[in-house]
């Protein structure tokens, strides 16, 4: 009813639809911080006369929470006296670290093979939103060919490590290790394993739930088949150029504004969703491409957290990026194909949903959003603090 | 003219896809035979607990042909048991793979999923016009049951509570994709019916198999 009079128990069910969605809010939010979508890093290189300089970068609460890592006075540059501490990882390992590591940083640790000797001792930096660890082996017996490296506690902390190795005669060996697969024993055969990229972009997609809902938003407010395929194109295009541009270093977005930004997107795409079904209509209902690529550019950067936290060598980017937007890519449009078959689905079963039923996606795409802005302000504003 | 057992025409083309599926049916029913033990892998995708249960469900073939089945028939039944079916067996199936994590209660035998598959195939392959009343208790019952079966394996392995709603999710996901395939084919040329129906044969002849493997 545009513009007429509002019906007082029409008025009384949004209210209801807006605290059921509210109550959803609560605990959405709470399960999707479970997960950490940025994985680890390591990176092995054996140098000319054998040693390996290895760098272990791990991420920290503090970008997922806006908060600071705790001063590390002793730790950039200092030389530690033992490499070993004696102590133990929560898996039983010896500890590697040589001092506690920050609370913040994920419970997980590589595993090196046992006959590697540590030659000088690692230091530690702490970088925005991640903490990067160095070490130097002596040249191992043998080589690298047949040494195995893994990382422990990927299943607990629900989370993935890169593995980047490359041999003294130029041989590149980069695997993604998971909960399931979590050890890598280098071959002589052994090269780039491009499904890795591919399933980080899935696995960002999958589990970027911000993301999703920001796509099913859009998908609510399409009209036809036709303004389907411009706006999921439109904002396939805007977010693969922001992905593009961040990976390659050419601009970057402060991660904590960045995610506020994302989730001002998916509030703004509420109200237009309720717009649509009362058949009300604005700029975003006329064109809801032009918004797709709007936002879509600000998306782009949050994909590009995904790669970016990695630090790759610069040779391997532009391979890693178009087979991580590739990965992105297969999981946006698997989620689109999704929403579009069941739709259809509910049409030929002749599901007939109640009016509260109806309005819930559009109060829930909205009251989400609400609720991440809010939550994102205060982690923002408490990180200025 | 070939004609089907209600005496309506078969098109010769339907004959022989129907053949077709015949034989890739039984060379699907030796394949899934051929995997031994279904019961409890747990899949790990390092994506979490509820893409674990979604994982789960689709890597499990027995599982998989057990809402197929229950789809296929609640398609045959019309747009209103493939509505009843919708709701009905992924929150029967969610409460009984509660249920079966308590493990208070305990149905898991070895010819059990063999046998579900079986009764479900049948029915499928029979086609006949179910009582209205049988309509909401065939998917519970069914749900119920193998939902029992999947939280003990749940219990057996690490499938928490957001692992077995990742499970309902993609059993409602499959049953409203392939109920609403099966009404709309079921509205076409009389051949493809019997299409659905040499499918429930396949079920049902990989329940028997998988029955006569677990009591051999």
């Amino acid at each position: 009813m545009p513009g007429g009079t509002r019906d007082p128990r029409a008025l009384c069910r949004s209210r209801a639809g807006f605290r059921l969605a509210g109550l959803l809010g609560c605990l959405f939010p709470l399960t999707g911080f479970a997960h950490e979508i940025r994985p680890a890093y390591l990176d092995v290189r054996e140098q000319a006369d054998g040693r390996l300089e290895v760098s272990w970068k791990v991420p920290t609460l503090a970008a997922a929470f806006g908060e600071q890592l705790p001063s590390l006075p002793a730790a950039a540059g200092q030389q530690y006296p033992v490499a070993r501490s004696g102590e133990h990882e929560a898996c039983g390992c010896p500890s590697l670290w040589a001092r506690p590591r920050s609370s913040l940083a994920m419970p997980i640790h590589p595993v090196f093979p046992e006959h590697f000797k540590v030659l000088s001792p690692p230091r530690v930096e702490a970088l925005e939103d991640s903490e990067l660890w160095t070490w130097s082996f002596e040249p191992p017996v043998g080589g690298l060919d047949g040494a195995e490296f893994g990382a422990h506690g990927l299943d607990v902390a629900t989370m993935d490590v890169l593995v980047h190795v490359v041999t003294a005669d130029g041989r590149v060996v980069t695997r993604l290790l998971t909960p399931a697969v979590s050890s890598l024993t280098l071959t002589a055969d052994q090269r780039v394993q491009l499904g890795g990229y591919l399933r980080l972009g899935i696995a960002h997609i999958l589990l970027g739930v911000d993301h999703l809902l920001f796509v099913l938003g859009l998908l609510l407010i399409v009209p036809d088949r036709w303004m389907l395929l411009k706006t999921v194109t439109a904002f396939t295009v805007a977010h693969s150029l922001t992905l593009a541009v961040a990976t390659l270093g050419y601009a970057e977005a402060p991660l904590e504004p960045l995610n506020v930004t994302i989730a001002l997107s998916i509030l703004f795409l509420g109200p237009e969703i309720v717009r649509f079904r009362r058949g009300e209509t604005s700029l975003t209902i006329r064109h809801p491409w032009v918004v797709a690529f709007a936002f879509g550019l600000l998306h782009g950067f949050g994909f590009a957290s995904g790669l970016r936290t990695l630090g790759l060598p610069a040779g391997e980017i532009p391979l890693a990026l178009l087979l991580f937007n590739v990965g992105v890519e297969i999981g946006q449009v698997g989620f689109v194909l999704l929403v579009l078959g069941l739709v259809t689905s509910f049409r030929v079963l002749e599901v007939r949903w109640s009016r509260p039923a109806r309005a819930l996606p559009g109060f829930a795409v909205g009251s989400l959003g609400a609720f991440w802005f809010v939550q994102r302000l205060v982690i923002m504003a408490s990180g200025w603090r | 003219m070939p004609v089907s057992l209600e005496g309506r025409c078969v098109s010769k083309r339907g004959d022989r896809l129907a053949n077709r599926i015949s034989r890739l049916g039984l060379v699907t029913t030796v394949l899934i035979g051929g995997c031994a033990s279904t019961q409890a892998h747990l899949v790990n995708t390092g994506l979490g607990p509820f893409y674990d249960g979604v994982l789960h469900l689709v890597l499990s073939p027995d599982e998989m042909l057990g809402v197929a089945g229950m789809a296929l028939l609640a398609g045959l039944g019309g747009a209103q048991f493939g509505r009843i079916a919708l709701f009905t067996l992924p929150l029967a199936w969610l409460a009984g793979s509660m249920l079966g994590m308590t493990g208070r209660i305990n149905l898991v035998f070895p010819a059990a999923t063999g046998l579900a598959l079986l009764i479900i195939g049948m029915l499928v392959a029979w086609d006949r016009a179910l009582p209205p009343s049988m309509k909401p208790v065939i998917p519970a019952v069914f749900g119920l049951f193998m939902g029992l079966m999947n939280g003990a394996a749940a219990t057996a392995g690490s499938l928490r509570m957001s692992g077995l709603i990742g499970v309902a999710a993609t059993v409602f996901v499959l049953v409203a994709l392939l109920a609403a395939f099966t009404v709309w084919l079921a509205g076409r040329p009389p051949w493809t019916r019997i299409v659905v129906r040499v499918a429930g044969s396949w079920i049902a002849a990989i329940g028997l198999l998988l029955t006569g493997w677990a009591l051999r």
